[in-house]
């Protein structure tokens, strides 16, 4: 911040009109760049506290209050929805189901973009149209998607069942069976987001200059070689984006698992979002959903942190 | 520069003015609303008089059918709407019960809510504990209704304290539905279905064959509901919550125990699917002839049986019970209509007239035909339509028998907890826990029992 005003008044200093630009001229000039600055933060600053900041309050203030049915606050019950919480076995499910079913989507789709990528990424005639499959899953919404796999995971009707049976495999109780539940909904949630890993890891692919590999190629460099050894490296800040926006977005997954399980069988995909929607929207212990999307706050923002500090300095940035 | 950065300006001004306003506009508003209703109500008895004849009252309608009985739903509207002029119903579609409850929870606060709502069975404890409404009584008592009409085994679930607080709509409850083909085919007689659970079990084992599976139930809660009442069993403590609030779930009792184990050994034993908790994708199976027997609501025969065609004959029988099981009965499910008491009192007595048309037995002969909820008023039975439709879909019987033969007790008449939309799922995650496998059929009883007691007092904290 303070960098860009250097720049922006030096900017400034180097074409004055009068040759005897005195001190005060320079002082007006960044208030009037800074009162400009703020002007300009101002339409987002006033949405975030409309959408973000004053959400976030209330819920600090609701998360120690007990309320009625109707979600009008009953009862200052101090830290007792933490309390409740950490003791209760649902809360530690859903965050063991969350991490799983982040270990289950983020790398297996991290894999698949570069996959996908490296694939399209050849200058062949045809690739428009490959390239056109792999980024369509990103137009559709997730409820679009969400039944359309419902389609396909129905039991006795279901598209996938009816294959297996055609290759003589016993039908699979995709999402009825806890043991497959969260196997199920991952596979659905990989497939849904390769669309926008599929176009973030291509966008990466072709900022990489032609003229690196080609050098590499010269000096002897196999293809496998230069991927992983010039192009892997070059696409590592890519990589990284891409993680930690699919780590956040598949704390956050909700939709789906709404419309495939809501959150059965026997609580097997209650991921963390659904329980906090479960808890206040269902409920209606507004208290308690509160404290709730409080920690999964606390453990994104620490996700994040610790991505930041320590994964980071794995990036090259060219 | 100066000309972008002057509009700049006055974008971004006007921007902030508008988000201020929007903002310190709202609140007045709110707090301002709990002199509203008493405010409209002036206005609205001073006008009354001298407008009614010229301005119809509107009254805002929510309701939860969609599909085919959406379509049953405007007709009646729109039947009202022509057969009068002092009232003009709307009638706006607001999602699954539980999403238009949930609306209506943050619209209470405001002047957008409905004056009429269509709330499932289970809500009712809630609507009466949120004070937000008028008892259906109090417009009863005004004007000496006749409630002898109307079928007592329907409105003794909406009457608390000896009040009638809403008025019964669509009621329903739920039956064995079988394939006739099949079972023809496995030998068995088609012409008596299963009544008891040792005897479906028997069926379902006999039934599965060729692919096809003997029967499949939906997780669903409200089945569990439906059987305790059968085997006259309470499923809360206080008499089903009705002398007193209840505070205990009985969900791990012995019957609780006996109904889950029986389930489960259908589906261990492979005479019985588990298919999950969606009951849509159990009626698809049962309409594509893979399983033979299911429970459904009574209001999916029309759905069922057209969705069959005619593949097979579709055959409807009685709720099972154990064969050493009480005399029972089965609750009434479905939803009734709540008038809200924030709006003039004009348009609550608005809402009644509405009320009173669906009552009548024209109209609820119509809605039951074209939907399979019963009929509320017993001289529905008496109009023609109703007639012809029992002779064309005899299936129809089983239901209205089912509804007639049962014994009235706080068990039948359905328990009353503040949070049964919780419980309910509480109680399915239990059955999934069981017939999964995750845990023994009493250990998920338990876990469950415990946790709707816990939410229980939770609630009853909180309502005074």
């Amino acid at each position: 911040m303070n960098m860009q005003e250097g720049k922006l008044t030096l900017a400034v200093q180097r074409k004055p009109r009068s040759p005897f630009a005195s001190q005060l001229l320079v002082k007006t000039v960044r208030l009037r760049e800074n009162v400009l600055g703020y002007l300009f933060l101002a339409p987002s600053l006033v949405l975030f506290t409309l959408f973000l900041f004053f959400p976030l309050l209330k819920s600090i203030y609701l998360s120690f209050q007990l309320t009625d049915p109707r979600g009008r606050v009953a009862a200052y019950v101090g830290l007792d929805n933490y309390s409740q919480l950490f003791s209760s076995e649902l809360f530690w499910n859903s965050l063991t189901v969350t991490g799983l079913f982040t270990l289950y989507t983020v790398p297996v789709g991290i894999v698949l973009g570069i996959v996908t990528a490296a694939l399209t990424h050849i200058k062949l005639p045809a690739m428009r149209i490959f390239q056109f499959m792999f980024a369509m899953p990103l137009a559709l919404s997730v409820s679009t998607a969400a039944v359309i796999w419902m389609i396909l995971f129905h039991p006795t009707l279901g598209m996938l069942n009816y294959i297996l049976a055609q290759l003589g495999i016993t039908p699979i109780q995709w999402l009825t069976n806890p043991s497959t539940a969260l196997l199920s909904i991952s596979m659905m949630t990989i497939w849904m987001q390769s669309g926008f890993n599929y176009i973030i890891v291509l966008s990466g692919l072709q900022s990489i200059s032609d003229d690196m590999i080609e050098s590499a190629k010269i000096d002897g460099a196999g293809p496998m070689r230069a991927f992983l050894q010039i192009v892997l490296p070059l696409l590592s800040p890519t990589l990284f984006f891409l993680a930690v926006i699919s780590i956040i977005s598949s704390f956050q997954s909700f939709g789906q698992i709404h419309l495939l399980t809501k959150g059965g069988p026997a609580g097997s995909t209650e991921v963390f979002v659904y329980s906090i929607y479960k808890e206040a929207f269902i409920n209606y212990q507004f208290g308690t959903g509160s404290a709730l999307s409080l920690v999964l706050f606390a453990i994104i923002l620490a996700l994040t942190i610790v991505q930041f500090v320590f994964v980071e300095k794995k990036v090259h940035y060219q | 520069m100066n000309a972008s950065l002057k509009s700049g300006l006055t974008i971004t001004m006007a921007i902030m003015l508008f988000a201020v306003t929007a903002c310190g506009g709202n609140s007045p508003v709110n707090t301002g609303n709990a002199e509203v209703p008493s405010a409209a109500n002036t206005t609205g008895a001073t006008a009354a008089p001298s407008d009614t004849a010229k301005e119809p009252i509107k009254v805002v309608w929510w309701h939860s059918m969609g599909g085919e009985l959406g379509k049953a739903v405007s007709q009646l509207v729109i039947d009202y709407n022509a057969s009068q002029s002092d009232v003009i119903v709307e009638e706006v579609f607001q999602g699954t019960y539980d999403e238009s409850l949930n609306k209506m929870k943050a619209s209470m606060d405001s002047k957008s809510g409905p004056s009429l709502i269509q709330v499932y069975e289970i809500g009712s404890r809630f609507m009466i504990d949120s004070k937000a409404t008028t008892p259906v009584q109090t417009f009863v008592d005004a004007e000496g209704y006749d409630l002898s009409q109307l079928e007592e085994n329907i409105t003794n679930y909406y009457t608390f304290d000896g009040k009638l607080h809403s008025m019964p709509f669509n009621t329903s409850n739920p039956i064995l539905y079988y394939n006739k083909d099949l079972f023809k085919a496995a030998g068995l007689d088609a012409e008596k279905a299963p009544v008891t659970f040792e005897e479906i079990k028997d069926a379902a084992a006999k039934l599965t064959q060729n692919g096809q599976t003997g029967a499949s139930f939906a997780i669903y809660g409200w089945f569990m509901e439906q059987l305790f009442a059968n085997q006259g069993i309470e499923y809360v403590n206080n008499g089903n919550g009705r002398t007193a609030s209840a505070t205990e779930s009985q969900l791990n009792n012995e019957t609780g125990l006996k109904t889950l184990t029986w389930w489960k050994e259908l589906v261990d034993s492979k005479s019985a699917l588990n298919l999950g908790r969606k009951t849509d994708d159990t009626k698809k199976a049962f309409a594509a002839g893979q399983i033979a027997m299911t429970l459904d609501s009574t209001a999916s025969l029309r759905g069922i049986v057209d969705a069959v065609g005619g593949k097979f004959e579709v055959g409807t029988g009685f709720l099972p019970k154990p064969a050493d099981a009480k005399d029972g009965g089965v609750v009434v499910g479905g939803a009734s209509l709540w008038i809200l008491n924030n709006k003039p009192e004009a348009e609550q007595k608005a809402a009644w007239d509405f009320i009173k048309f669906l009552a009548k037995p024209e109209t609820q002969a119509y809605w039951h035909i074209n939907t399979g909820y019963f009929p509320i008023t017993k001289k529905a039975y008496d109009e023609q339509i109703v007639a012809d439709n029992l002779a064309k879909y005899p299936q129809f019987q089983t239901a209205v028998d089912q509804l007639h033969q049962s014994i009235p007790s706080p068990a039948s008449q359905g328990a009353v907890i503040g949070v049964f939309p919780e419980a309910r799922q509480l109680v399915e995650t239990a059955i999934e826990e069981a017939l999964t496998g995750v845990k023994e059929p009493q250990k998920a009883l338990d876990d469950a029992a415990k946790a709707i007691t816990e939410k229980i007092a939770n609630y009853n904290k909180t309502v005074k």
